[in-house]
């Protein structure tokens, strides 16, 4: 899988990330990041809380900016976008929020209706079609006048992933798809993302830490801690490739490259022992 | 799906719609003519010659007891004779043709209304007719006129000078207040001290140099701007020739008159005297 | 996360970071109007919730200051025989300061807080995120409706709020004390002035006091962190700073409509 890196952008690799480099708060997200995302492939992006797997979906998409770095999504540079740009090349990404994030406001329909109506003049039998297929394709079309807090999570999350591919993006991006879900629910969506992506190709990633899951839809893995790729290759070997932080993480010990400890001073000084600090 | 949303619609339009009927409704009912219609009236002229503080819509009343209101008040070109429509109710067609429409006052603060007093003649004001005798406003709200018409500051800064006047009384009279001729601030109060023997108050009225010209024998009076104002010092000038002179001291004082008294004077007698002092205050 | 928290900074130096912030807010809202045309359904919908919505509080509480007001002055204006005066005394006061200030501190209450806890909430559930997500502006879609629908619905509300005043005033002077019908309408129509007291009075002063709470709410369910916490505190913080807004935006009015 390693040699789609080499790749162009603009035909197996879909989002180049170069030298990405973010600080929010005084503490460094991403220190000079490369990733490479192959197109029509499901990667995942794996890794320990906090290391930023969310802020780096948030800046693909463009809400938010790297402090140095490019990311380019199909040859475009994201940070270069106008607005305008922008919101057409997020036409074409679907995103999964990890709390579905569907409006209140509206209903199942309507939620899925959303982004029709906002940028088509779609007549109504049309839209109407359109979202009872979608809604159908995740299973729910007899949800369709139910209002969000009808639903269950793992319905709300089907709602949210029919919404993301209202438009037939040629990316779709899952945060934490997998978090709070019943073994059936999660083999629900594990079926919906498999599906999506080998039957339309559309290119995945799948923003997780549930191993189990990711070894049985993941094309490509990549770990990422401290702001950088730590370990990337195929799911079923990247476990096996022998460096410590793939060891950690994947063998869930507590200790290791990754840190137990959040970064502090000396222990004894702090308590007070004066003497101990010498 | 259309369906929560037409009903936004329409419920936001009624509420829109709601907001503009009152707006309409302030604008119109509480604010300019809106005529109020209780039931059929006939219109009956009359003609004054000062209507006062008289407006549109005010009642109408024989013995004290609403028959209706005046319809409108019109200035005829060339005459300086009010013609005021009442607008009478249907009920109280019976009205003698010498009856009197006076305009009163309801209570000293209160607002005009138009007061019919019957005649004795058997012939009834028609639709459309006339009352030709009226009473025009009474002189009470021209003695009011005088006291409320009280007010402004002293002009000038051009020197002054002093003139002394001693009071009986001087109520609520201090430093500053104004003095007035004429109704017109001429000067000021400068102090005010009580007379250790002769047990009176003694004022010292600062007068502006321009009004260098006021009788000796002028008088001058404690008197209040408004039935609850505060109180001033008016010179109603005498008839010698000499002129007040720095340090002179004026011997005819009329002192503060409790507001119950002042009241009931102009109240009982509406004297010659009141009426020229009334025309003074208007200017 | 906690940066609404009691931190050691200068109070004065909040405040005025706030402010400033709640001004360049104000361009981005501005900004954003020709794109919130398209979403004209949107702001009908808001128009429904702080506007139509409303109206049962308003209305009850013109009722009741009307009704309150007359009674008040009936007995002081007794005292000088001058009760004849209070229809329009009531009328001038509810037009000129009582109608559009009352009207002002009960919308942000109800509707000012409805907006805070709700953009406030969109936040916090990532429905704001979503809408970027879907190519739809936020501030277009969320922020400037409900600051037009604010704006549209406080004038109206107004005007609702003092005719039901003078109702009130009526009902209580007129069936209630006595005082001549004609009167207390010969007054009133005789004193108010439609330019100075409807037109200045009522709308304008309901206009500037319609912005500025739809502003401070809107502003504040946009700035504040996305927790409960953090939306419990801009609601506490959008009742304050409105309440201070208009008080203070009602004398710098008055003092230069006057």
């Amino acid at each position: 899988m390693t040699e789609t890196v080499r790749a162009t952008p603009d035909d197996a690799t879909l989002v180049r990330i170069r030298g990405l480099t973010t600080v929010l708060g005084g503490k460094t997200i991403f220190d000079a990041l490369d990733l490479d995302i192959p197109r029509g492939k499901i990667t995942s992006i794996m890794g320990p809380s906090g290391t930023g797997k969310t802020t780096l979906l948030k800046h693909i998409t463009g809400q938010m900016y790297a402090d140095a770095g490019s990311i380019h999504v199909d040859g475009r540079n994201v940070a270069e976008l106008s607005r305008d740009e922008l919101y057409k090349l997020r036409e074409g990404v679907g995103y999964l929020f990890q709390n579905s994030a569907l409006l209140t406001d509206f209903d199942v329909f309507e939620n899925v209706a959303f982004p029709l109506r906002q940028h088509t003049r779609l007549p109504e039998v049309l839209i109407r079609n359109l979202v009872l297929m979608k809604l159908q394709a995740v299973g729910l079309r007899g949800a369709a006048r139910l209002m969000p807090n009808e639903l269950s999570g793992g319905m709300a999350r089907r709602v949210a992933l029919a919404r993301a591919i209202v438009f037939d993006p040629q990316l779709i991006l899952y945060d934490e798809p997998f978090v709070g879900l019943d073994p059936v629910a999660l083999n629900q969506v594990i079926k919906l993302i498999l599906t999506l992506n080998r039957t339309l190709g559309i290119t995945s990633v799948v923003v997780s830490h549930e191993l189990a899951a990711v070894q049985r839809i993941a094309d490509h893995v990549v770990l990422l801690s401290n702001g950088k790729v730590v370990a990337q290759g195929d799911p079923a070997t990247i476990a096996d490739d022998g460096s410590p932080w793939t060891r950690q993480f994947f063998g869930g010990e507590a200790d290791g490259p990754i840190p137990f400890r959040y970064p502090a001073g000396d222990y004894a000084t702090e308590l007070g022992f004066a003497g101990a600090a010498k | 799906m259309s369906q929560p949303r037409s009903s936004y619609a329409v419920g936001t339009g009624l509420f829109i719609v709601l907001g503009f009927a009152a707006l309409a409704y302030l604008a119109t009912q509480t604010s300019s003519v809106a005529n109020v219609r209780q039931g059929d009236s006939y219109v009956v002229d009359a003609q004054f010659t000062n209507i006062g503080q008289l407006k549109e819509r005010a009642p109408v009343k024989v013995a004290g007891v609403r028959v209706g209101q005046v319809q409108s008040i019109t200035l005829q070109p060339g005459r300086d004779v009010a013609e005021v429509k009442l607008s009478i109710d249907k009920l109280y067609d019976r009205i003698p043709q010498d009856s009197v429409a006076t305009i009163f006052t309801s209570g000293l603060l209160g607002d005009q209304y138009v007061g019919i007093e019957y005649g004795s003649a058997k012939q009834v004001v028609a639709a459309g007719g006339t009352l030709a005798r009226t009473k025009s406003t009474q002189p009470l709200e021209e003695m009011l006129g005088k006291f409320f018409g009280a007010g402004g500051v002293v002009d000038n800064v051009g020197g002054s000078y002093a003139v002394k006047a001693s009071f009986t009384n001087v109520g609520t009279l201090s430093a500053g207040a104004p003095v007035k001729m004429a109704g017109v601030v001429i000067g000021s109060v400068q102090s005010v001290h009580a007379d250790p023997v002769k047990l009176n108050a003694d004022v010292v009225l600062s007068i502006d140099k321009r009004y260098d010209a006021i009788p000796d024998d002028s008088s001058a009076a404690v008197f209040t701007s408004g039935l609850i104002g505060s109180q001033y010092v008016a010179i109603q000038p005498g008839g010698s020739p000499d002129a007040l002179k720095d340090g002179d001291e004026m011997i005819l004082t009329q002192s503060a008159l409790q507001l119950e008294d002042l009241i009931g004077k102009f109240l009982v007698n509406g004297s010659p005297s009141d009426k020229k002092d009334a025309g003074n205050g208007n200017k | 996360m906690n940066a609404r928290a009691p931190q050691p900074r200068n109070v004065l130096t909040q405040s005025l970071a706030q402010i400033g912030a709640c001004g360049l807010f104000l361009l981005t809202l501005l900004a954003a109007v020709p794109r919130s045309f398209r979403y004209l359904r949107e702001t009908i919908r808001q128009l429904w919730f702080v506007g139509a919505m409303s109206l049962t509080i308003i209305m009850v509480c013109g009722l009741f200051v009307g009704m309150v007001l007359m009674l008040q002055l009936y007995h002081v204006l007794s005292i000088f025989g001058g009760t004849s005066a209070s229809g329009m005394v009531v009328a001038l006061s509810v037009y000129r300061e009582l109608g559009p200030v009352v009207t002002a501190l009960l919308f942000a209450g109800r509707a000012g807080t409805a907006v805070t806890a709700e953009i406030g909430l969109m936040r916090a559930t990532d429905q704001i995120s979503a809408m970027e997500m879907m190519a739809v502006d936020p501030v277009a879609y969320v922020a400037t409706p409900r600051f037009l629908a604010g704006l549209i619905a406080m004038p109206l509300l107004s005007c609702v709020f003092c005719a039901m005043a003078i109702f009130g005033g009526h009902l209580v002077g007129v069936t209630w004390l006595g005082i001549d019908n004609g009167t207390f309408w010969s007054n009133m129509t005789a004193q108010v002035d439609v330019h100075t007291d409807i037109i200045n009075g009522v709308l304008l002063k309901s206009l500037a006091f319609g912005a500025v709470v739809s502003l401070i709410a809107v502003f504040q369910g946009f700035t504040t962190p996305p927790t409960s916490e953090g939306v419990a505190y801009a609601t506490t913080r959008t009742v304050v700073a409105s309440s201070i807004a208009i008080l203070a935006l009602d004398f710098v009015l008055t003092a230069f409509l006057m």
